[in-house]
């Protein structure tokens, strides 16, 4: 491949000095029919995309080559280049086929219990060391009711909808509160 | 009559709707400040509140607790009404 590369250089080179009315004649086209005829090969045989790349330079300077049968020549110098980023781009299609949309991502009950845990170490009268998924905010950690308010109210500001008086003044563990939102998001597992 | 089950601790009827009103109107308030436009002033007008709240919360008897939920209550009305007019 390599060698076919290497004489591709030098039928390219050996092309480039000559004026473009020179080449209008049948019989010094011919070199530019085999030129083509090697892209072709080249293009079906070349995987790595060093190669490519080199491969990209000699169809650039090929196609800036005028020839008589400049229509073939840049037909397959464009069906190359084609097939060649169609080899790149094989998902394209398919990703013009899926619309994308701007959302947050899913929640999970795990998620929620790392989000809830967070916020609640996050707060300075909760020790953490003390801070269990059924610690009772009251009788375990030592808060008031007062302070169960601000907890719920940081609940509201993390996840971002709002807890209703009634059911905010009953949650009264962490994980009561990480039922009662995954209750709220739909959240099953 | 059967003796009463309720805990000695239970508060009666009117303790409770009160701890409720004020629980309530804490609430209230910190949703309030939640809107205020200035990070500063949020800050400054959250710790103003807890730290009212927090000072009072060892009053017992019914009239005071009474005289200071409606004074909470005016201080929110003021702070409604300053954020209307801000966002106007």
């Amino acid at each position: 491949m390599k060698a076919q590369l290497r004489e591709l250089n030098k039928d390219m080179s050996a092309l480039a000095p000559l004026s473009p009315f020179a080449l209008w004649d049948e019989c010094s086209a011919q070199p530019a029919i085999m030129a083509s005829r090697v892209l072709v090969q080249c293009v079906r045989s070349f995987t790595q995309p060093s190669a490519r790349v080199i491969f990209e330079n000699i169809t650039a300077r090929a196609a800036a080559v005028p020839v008589a049968n400049q229509r073939h020549f840049s037909f397959n110098a464009c069906s190359q280049r084609k097939a060649l980023t169609s080899h790149t781009k094989v998902s394209s299609p398919l990703a013009q086929l899926c619309r994308q949309y701007g959302d947050l991502p899913p929640l999970t009950l795990d998620t929620i219990r790392e989000r809830v845990l967070y916020v609640l170490k996050l707060y300075d009268k909760i020790n953490p060391e003390k801070l269990t998924g059924a610690s009772h905010f009251i009788k375990d950690l030592g808060l008031d009711s007062l302070d169960q308010v601000e907890i719920i109210m940081a609940m509201e500001d993390e996840f971002g909808f709002e807890i209703p008086d009634a059911e905010a003044e009953k949650l009264m563990t962490p994980q009561e509160i990480v039922q009662f939102i995954a209750d709220k998001k739909d959240v099953y597992e | 009559m059967a003796a009463s089950r309720l805990p000695p601790a239970a508060l009666s009827l009117k303790q409770f709707l009160q701890r409720q009103k004020v629980l309530c109107l804490y609430r209230t308030l910190l949703r309030t400040i939640r809107l205020v436009p200035n990070e500063a002033d949020r800050q400054y007008l959250t710790s103003w509140a807890r730290d009212e709240f927090k000072r009072n919360s060892g009053a017992k008897e019914e009239d005071t607790i009474r005289m200071m939920v409606s004074q909470g209550n005016l201080h929110l009305q003021e702070l409604q009404r300053t954020l209307q007019l801000a966002k106007s």
